[in-house]
C-alpha cells in the first residue's frame, strides 16, 4: 500500500490522539474512584461490593448523606477553618519576607549575597524531620521555662511553616523580579525617588502577579503538609490532613466519610490552582527553561 | 590591600538598603533553620528519649552510641527496620525519580503537537498534581483494597488478567502501592517543565535532520534530549532529593494514617518517625537523620560534578 506524505502523517495523528485519551482517562480514574466512593456506604467499602450502593429496599442509593455527615461525625469544620488560618497567615508571613529578600538579592550585588542565596537553596536538601526533632524539644522545653504555650498553638505552627516555606518563596520570586526591567527603577531614581519609594510604587506593583502565584503555591503546599502539623498541633489546630484520620481508627472505620472529606478538601485547591493557573505555571516553568 | 578592604567596607555601605530587606529572612534563617539543624547535630550524640525529653541539650551525652546503634550493632532492632528501609527508599527513590521523568516525557512529546483542544487536554492531565498528597495516599489505600479496590476490580473482574486477587498493602506488592501512586501524583509537574522545554527547541533543527533522513528515535537523542537537559537536570535533582524524603502518601496509604507500612513499604522518612515520635527514641532518630543528610549532600554533588563533566565534555 502507497500512502501520501500527509495521509501517513494523519493516521498518526489519530493513533497518538486515541493513546492520549486512553492515557488521560487512565490519570484521572482515580479521582473519579475517590468521588463514586465518597457516594457508597461505609460497608459495601469495606466488604468490597462493586458499583453503588443499595437501600433496604434494594434500590439504587446514591449517599449525598455522607457529604451532610462528614461534618458531624468528626469536627471537619474546625480543621477546614485550622487549615484555612495556618495556610493563610503562613502565606502572607513568607510573602512579605520573602518579596523583601528576593528584591534585595535581585537588585543589589551586596558582599554576601552569593552566600546568602546559597544557604538558602542548601536548605531544600535537609530533611524535614531534621528540623522536626529540635523544634519538637525546644517547644516542649520553652513551655516548661516560661509556662507560655507554644506547641499545638496558631503562632507556632504559622511561625514554623512561614520559615519552613519561605527560602522556596524567594528562589521563585527571584526569577519574577529579575524578569521586571531596571531601566524604570533607575530613570525613577535619577528623578529623585528614593530607594524604599522606587520599590513600593515601581517594582512592587510590576511583580505582583508573581508575587500572588507564589503566594498561590505556598498555600497550596502548606495546605498538604501533614508532618509539622502531625506532631506541633492539638486537638483544637489539628489541620485537615491530622484530622481527616480520624474517620478511620480504633472506634469506627468510616470510609465513605473519608473520602468525602478527601473530596471537599481537594476543592479548594482545585479552583485556586484553576483561577491562578496561567501565573503559576509560568513561575514554575520559567526557571527551568532558563536553567 | 587596604584599598580592597576600604571596598568592602563602602560596598556594604552603599548597600546597606539591601541589608535591611534581607534582615527578617536573616533572622529566620539563623534561628528557625541554621538552629535546629546546628541542635539537632549535637542531638544525636545524646541519650534523648521521653525520660531525657525535659533536659533538652543537658541530656546525657553518649558519644557515638547512636550512630552505634543505627550502624553497627547487629542486635538493634532500630538497625534492622531500618535496612528495610534503606532498601525501600533506594528502589522507592530511583524508580519514581526515572518513571515520573519518563512519564512526564512521553506525554510532553504527545502534547507538543498542533490539535484541536489542546490546553484542555493539558490542563486535564494537570489534575492528579493538584490533588493533596495527603489525600492522595488515602485514595489509593482504597484503590488498593484486595476486595473491591479499582485496581483488582479492573485487573481480575474486568479485563481477566490475573487469574486471582493480589493483596496490594502486605507483602512485597507494597513496593508498587507506593510507588505507582507516587509517579501518579508528580509526573504531570516533569510534564509540565518538559513541554516548557520542548516549545523552546526552534524548528531548524528538526527540519535539518529530516532532511538528512533521520529517524524519529534518532531525532530525539541527539536532539530532544541535548535540548532539554537544563530541564531534566533540575527534574532529576529534585526528583532525588523528595523522593528520598517522601512521607505523606505512604504514611497515609497504610491503616489510614495509623499502621505500620511493612518491611516492603516503609521508607526512611516513616521509619525515622516512627523512631522519634511513636517510639520515643530522639537520640537515634536525630544521628539517623544526620547520616541521611551526610548522604543527599553527596548525592547533590555527585550529580553537579557529573553535570558539570558532561556540560565540558559538550
Amino acid at each position: 500500500m502507497n500512502l501520501s506524505y500527509y495521509a501517513k502523517k494523519r493516521i498518526t495523528d489519530i493513533i497518538i490522539s486515541i493513546i492520549m485519551l486512553a492515557l488521560l482517562a487512565i490519570t484521572l480514574l482515580p479521582i473519579g474512584w475517590m468521588v463514586f466512593s465518597s457516594l457508597k456506604s461505609s460497608t459495601d467499602i469495606a466488604i468490597g461490593r462493586v458499583g453503588l450502593s443499595h437501600n433496604v429496599e434494594g434500590k439504587v442509593d446514591i449517599r449525598w448523606q455522607n457529604y451532610v455527615d462528614m461534618w458531624k461525625n468528626v469536627n471537619f469544620g474546625l480543621y477546614l477553618r485550622n487549615s484555612l488560618v495556618i495556610c493563610g497567615f503562613t502565606m502572607f508571613f513568607a510573602m512579605v519576607f520573602a518579596t523583601f529578600a528576593a528584591y534585595a538579592l535581585s537588585r543589589f550585588k551586596f558582599p554576601g549575597a552569593d552566600l546568602f542565596s546559597n544557604a538558602t537553596l542548601a536548605t531544600q536538601m535537609i530533611p524535614m524531620i531534621m528540623y522536626l526533632i529540635p523544634i519538637y524539644i525546644m517547644f516542649v522545653k520553652f513551655t516548661m521555662m516560661t509556662g507560655i504555650p507554644v506547641k499545638g498553638t496558631f503562632p507556632g505552627i504559622i511561625l514554623i511553616y512561614s520559615a519552613w516555606f519561605l527560602p522556596f518563596s524567594i528562589w521563585i520570586l527571584r526569577g519574577f523580579f529579575a524578569a521586571i526591567p531596571k531601566e524604570l527603577e533607575e530613570a525613577a531614581l535619577i528623578d529623585g525617588c528614593s530607594r524604599l519609594r522606587v520599590f513600593w510604587h515601581i517594582a512592587l506593583p510590576l511583580a505582583m502577579p508573581g508575587i500572588i502565584a507564589t503566594g498561590i503555591y505556598v498555600f497550596l503546599n502548606a495546605w498538604d503538609e501533614l508532618m509539622f502539623a502531625w506532631v506541633l498541633t492539638s486537638a483544637d489546630t489539628m489541620t485537615i490532613p491530622v484530622g481527616i484520620r480520624l474517620f478511620v481508627g480504633n472506634y469506627q472505620n468510616r470510609f465513605d466519610l473519608m473520602m468525602a472529606a478527601a473530596t471537599v478538601a481537594t476543592i479548594p485547591v482545585v479552583v485556586l490552582f484553576f483561577l491562578l493557573q496561567r501565573h503559576i505555571v509560568r513561575g514554575l516553568t520559567a526557571g527551568a527553561v532558563k536553567g | 590591600m587596604k584599598k580592597n578592604g576600604k571596598s568592602l567596607w563602602y560596598r556594604i555601605k552603599s548597600n546597606s538598603f539591601a541589608y535591611y530587606f534581607i534582615l527578617p529572612t536573616l533572622l529566620a534563617m539563623l534561628f528557625l533553620h541554621l538552629s535546629p539543624i546546628v541542635q539537632g547535630i549535637y542531638m544525636s550524640f545524646l541519650k534523648l528519649n521521653q525520660f531525657t525529653l525535659q533536659q533538652y541539650l543537658l541530656a546525657p551525652f553518649v558519644g557515638f552510641e547512636n550512630y552505634y546503634k543505627v550502624l553497627i550493632d547487629a542486635q538493634s532492632p532500630i538497625r534492622i527496620g531500618l535496612i528495610e528501609a534503606v532498601r525501600n527508599t533506594i528502589i522507592y527513590t530511583v524508580v519514581v525519580t526515572f518513571g515520573t521523568l519518563a512519564m512526564g516525557m512521553i506525554v510532553a512529546l504527545m502534547l507538543n503537537r498542533k490539535f484541536f483542544g489542546r490546553s484542555l487536554v493539558r490542563t486535564f492531565f494537570l489534575f492528579p498534581w493538584i490533588v493533596p498528597t495527603y489525600v492522595t495516599g488515602l485514595l489509593w489505600g482504597i484503590i488498593w483494597l484486595k476486595e473491591g479496590g479499582l485496581v483488582n476490580v479492573m485487573l481480575v473482574d474486568w479485563l481477566h488478567i490475573l487469574p486471582f486477587k493480589p493483596s496490594w498493602l502486605s507483602g512485597p506488592n507494597t513496593m508498587w502501592a507506593i510507588i505507582i501512586p507516587t509517579i501518579w501524583r508528580y509526573w504531570p509537574l516533569s510534564m509540565l517543565m518538559l513541554l516548557a522545554g520542548l516549545q523552546t527547541i526552534p524548528d531548524e533543527l528538526y527540519e535539518a535532520a529530516d532532511i538528512d533522513g533521520a529517524s524519529p528515535w534518532r531525532k530525539f537523542w541527539m536532539i530532544t534530549w541535548p535540548m532539554l537537559r537544563p530541564v531534566w537536570f533540575i527534574l532529576i535533582l529534585f526528583g532525588l532529593i523528595y523522593n528520598t524524603y517522601s512521607f505523606n502518601i505512604v504514611i497515609m496509604m497504610f491503616g489510614f494514617g495509623a499502621g505500620f507500612p511493612g518491611e516492603w513499604g516503609d521508607l526512611m522518612m516513616t521509619n525515622i518517625f516512627r523512631n522519634s515520635f511513636q517510639l520515643w527514641n530522639f537520640g537515634t532518630g536525630a544521628a539517623t537523620s544526620v547520616l541521611l543528610l551526610v548522604v543527599m549532600i553527596a548525592i547533590v554533588n555527585v550529580w553537579f560534578r557529573y553535570f558539570k563533566q558532561a556540560e565540558e565534555l559538550r
